[in-house]
């Protein structure tokens, strides 16, 4: 698959607000007598517009954490410029707009959840009362409200990246910092947080997610860079960096062994026999997963640990009321997505024939990474602002 | 002022999640409570009582300074090296309102602590005077449970004649040039001695304006408060001396033989209204022994009056101790903005040392080098070049000493002396605004400065 299409100067001519300008940023590290230890970041370019969930990819020490430190103002270029919101990061007044969640929990140990949300609150000189209410609403968004009163310090990791994201979202920011959101979960909170990225792209927030692991980054993210050495290897959106255009899947029901002989005939006759793959479809791990849980969950079965979060906060939803506003994100999702064991039998999908025309007649183009995915992103939003209300992504 | 008092209230409920309130509140307790209980000190109940509000006091400053510089080096340094404060900084809270809220926080619980024990200490000193004698109860309260102003002679300017003498002598006498600096400092002490001298059979006096105090004092008794040193030491330790106060040539006279002990402060009480009708004291001390007395010209004599009570002055010395602390935390804090949490405390303490060490520096300008002198002449015969950067370093410190040391309250307060609103506003403005402002301003600009993220060891 080719990965690299060749990154591109930021242009500000590109439609959107832009939220965040990085021009030849630049990294080095120096040791006490100011020799260069290592270049961490090594003149990036990029553009951050509204409403874009934007990913920043590359394995370990490739600068991805270094860039967001830097995005925040915890870390000054030694080369380069940032602009957030047109300012310096280093702007106080700006950084009421920001959400952060750092790698690590870099909370106080000795603070329980409660305390942690009205501290960070107090922060952003939000009225007691609401600040009172958010909390309550984000302890109950990320499955803390059993958990209000325990010390941070005695939370396991998984919990303590809720907690950190609950301090993230407290302010209602407009740009939120993922730094490795969703190390730590188990699935069930890997998928909240990524249902909770959609929704918070929904309302025109804008979010940078920087992670490794390629399936959140996949699932979320609209434009992605991939890092390796401090530089910009791609950039580009998902669409053009993952479509194949030499190649096309079929999918269909399990067919007869003549017409899956007749089927093969032609495709190798026409595609050379050594290009052509046959397997089963299987669905995801993820996706059985959740399954199991729903299932689990239906016969009431009891856990002592974070629960599953419940719907998106309804200040973070805009103020808009949900058709069943008690219901989870995850359940309503689970409930009309049912994910099958695997032996259970496929439902039999109606076979486009148009489709299978174009494709015969070798004028198709993929419209979507051609790798399988758990959970249909449009039909994920789909639903989502069903939950969430009529907010539109402005644009 | 909502993001600075967040931040003070942080830093309070680490200290007590963290146990260190507690833990300092039961040294506390044993210092001003339990430990006194075992003092052995015998003599009168003023030297009792003194000893008492010495030994407390001192207690209660040690501990909260330790703790304060301890505190105020970890509350900041370890948020840092936790990355504890990379959370807040992200949020819209300026580095300078993180970093007095954290100064605000520790004084807070300073102030909490030292209200508990100061008032535990006055509780404990009100019980102690309930069970003394009424007679021990009044003189108490007249030397040490009180708050006495105080009035010393005018400062004798003594350049002057140390100047003709010495211009004199070099006239007579062909002094080499590098020997002139030790020929004035001869002169100096020669001229200060005959000033401070009481031979054999001869007498001394001083003329003290009491100024406002004359009101003040009007109708109660005065205290001489008194040291001498001896030329000789005498076979039973002590010498006699004849004290004379009031107006001369008038029946307005008060007289008065004693017998006390070189090397010592001596208080005694005069009667009331000595004075002449321009408010000036004279006292007059007769030497009828066979060695010369000598009274220092700075301390050799001072007169005493009746203030202000004790409770209200106690209030105000606590308040001067408070003002320490805040200096202590503006170092620890000022440290921890620029070094890890063991070097901050470590630079803190040291700091501590150099202050504990300033005779060491006076010492040395006086004798105009930090190596060897010349052990005739007590000076240097030749300045080292590295004495012209350390000596002004060395004045500097001293200045910047001398701006904490003016204020002793633990002393004032034992001795039953006054602390005056206007010492603890100049306490204030010294401690706090001069010296505290300059370490602020530094640990501000540095925090501010700082990449907080940066990874340890890197520059």
């Amino acid at each position: 698959m080719p990965l690299a299409a060749p990154p591109s100067p930021p242009s500000t001519s590109v439609s959107g607000d832009v939220v965040i300008a990085v021009r030849g940023l630049t990294k080095e590290f120096k040791d006490f007598w100011g020799r260069r230890k290592a270049r961490a970041v090594d003149s990036v370019d990029f553009e951050v517009r509204r409403g874009e969930v934007f990913g920043l990819l590359g394995p370990n020490g490739s600068g991805k954490s270094t860039t967001v430190k830097m995005l925040l103002g915890l870390l000054y270029p030694t080369r380069g410029t940032i602009e957030v919101f047109g300012k310096s990061p280093r702007h106080v007044v700006t950084k009421s707009r920001i959400g952060y969640l750092p790698e690590e929990s870099y909370l106080y140990k000795y603070l329980d959840s409660t305390e942690t949300l009205d501290f960070f609150g107090s922060l952003f000189d939000l009225p007691g009362a609401e600040k009172k209410r958010r909390a309550e609403q984000l302890l109950e968004m990320v499955g803390l409200s059993a958990a209000r009163t325990r010390l941070v310090g005695e939370f396991s990791k998984g919990m303590q990246r809720r907690i950190g994201l609950a301090q993230a979202l407290i302010n209602d920011p407009d740009l939120v910092l993922l730094d490795e959101p969703t190390a730590g979960l188990d699935p069930i909170g890997c998928r909240e947080v990524k249902d909770l990225i959609l929704a918070l792209a929904r309302r025109g927030k804008t979010v940078i997610l920087s992670s490794h692991l390629l399936s959140d980054v996949e699932d979320v993210c609209d434009r992605v860079v991939i890092y390796y050495g401090g530089k910009i290897q791609a950039m580009g959106t998902l669409k053009e960096l993952l479509a194949a255009p030499d190649e096309v899947r079929i999918t269909a029901p399990v067919l007869s062994r003549e017409t899956m002989g007749r089927v093969l005939e032609i495709l190798r006759s026409e595609a050379g026999s050594d290009r052509v793959r046959i397997d089963t479809p299987t669905q995801n791990l993820e996706s059985y997963f959740l399954g199991v849980v729903q299932r689990a969950r239906q016969s009431e079965t009891a856990t002592s640990g974070a629960t599953s979060g419940g719907q998106v906060a309804a200040y973070l939803r805009g103020g808009a009321d949900t058709p069943a506003s008690s219901d989870k994100i995850l359940e309503r999702l689970s409930l009309a997505e049912p994910a099958a064991p695997a032996q259970a039998e496929p439902v039999a999908p109606a076979v486009d024939d148009r489709r299978l025309d174009q494709l015969a007649q070798g004028e198709a183009k993929p419209e979507q990474s051609p790798q399988a995915k758990p959970v249909d992103l449009n039909e994920a939003n789909r639903k989502l602002s069903g939950l969430l209300g009529s907010d539109e992504r402005k644009e | 002022m909502r993001r600075i008092l967040a931040i003070a209230r942080l830093t309070i409920k680490a200290a007590v999640r963290y146990k260190l309130v507690w833990m300092l509140s039961a040294l506390l307790v044993m210092a001003v409570g339990v430990m006194p209980m075992f003092l052995k000190a015998a003599g009168r109940p003023q030297d009792i009582s003194q000893l008492l509000i010495t030994y407390s006091l001192s207690a209660v400053v040690g501990l909260l300074g330790i703790a304060t510089l301890w505190l105020a080096c970890g509350t900041l340094a370890r948020d840092i090296e936790d990355c504890q404060l990379q959370m807040v900084t992200v949020k819209p809270v300026a580095r300078w309102e993180i970093w007095i809220g954290k100064w605000l926080g520790i004084m807070a619980l300073n102030t909490f602590l030292l209200v508990i024990s100061g008032a535990a200490i006055f509780l404990i000193l009100q019980y102690r005077v309930s069970k003394l004698s009424a007679e021990d109860q009044r003189l108490l309260r007249e030397e040490v449970l009180v708050a006495r102003g105080s009035v010393k002679e005018p400062a004798m300017d003594v350049e002057p004649v140390v100047q003709q003498v010495f211009n004199e002598r070099i006239k007579q006498q062909n002094v080499a040039a590098m020997d002139r600096t030790f020929v004035l400092q001869q002169v100096r002490e020669q001229v200060k001695q005959e000033f401070q001298i009481v031979r054999p059979g001869t007498g001394r006096r001083w003329r003290i304006p009491l100024g406002l105090a004359r009101f003040q004092s009007a109708g109660k008794p005065l205290f001489i408060r008194t040291k001498f040193t001896a030329t000789e030491k005498s076979p039973s330790g002590t010498f006699v001396a004849l004290w004379q106060a009031g107006v001369p040539d008038t029946p307005k006279l008060w007289r008065y033989q004693m017998s006390l002990a070189p090397d010592a402060y001596h208080q005694f009480e005069i009667p009331p209204d000595l004075f002449d009708d321009q408010g000036v004291l004279t006292v007059e001390f007769y030497n009828p022994n066979e060695t010369s007395l000598l009274f220092q010209l700075e301390d050799g004599m001072e007169v005493l009056y009746p203030e202000a009570g004790f409770g209200l002055n106690f209030a105000r010395g606590l308040g001067v101790i408070l003002l320490w602390l805040g200096l202590l935390a503006f170092v620890g804090l000022a440290a921890a903005s620029l070094l890890a949490f063991p070097v901050a405390a470590f630079f803190s303490v040291g700091l501590m040392v150099i202050v504990f060490s300033s005779g060491t520096m006076a010492q040395a300008l006086q004798e105009g080098t930090v190596w060897e002198v010349n052990h005739e002449t007590g000076v240097a015969d030749e300045k080292a070049p590295v004495d012209y950067i350390i000596l002004p370093v060395f004045r500097g410190a001293l200045q910047l000493i001398g701006l904490v040391e003016e204020f002793s309250p633990i002393d004032s307060l034992s001795t039953g002396r006054s602390i005056s609103w206007n010492q603890l506003g100049r306490a204030m403005l010294q401690v706090w605004v001069v010296l505290g402002g300059v370490f602020a301003l530094f640990g501000v600009v540095t925090l501010t400065r700082r990449e907080i993220a940066l990874p340890p060891g890197s520059n």
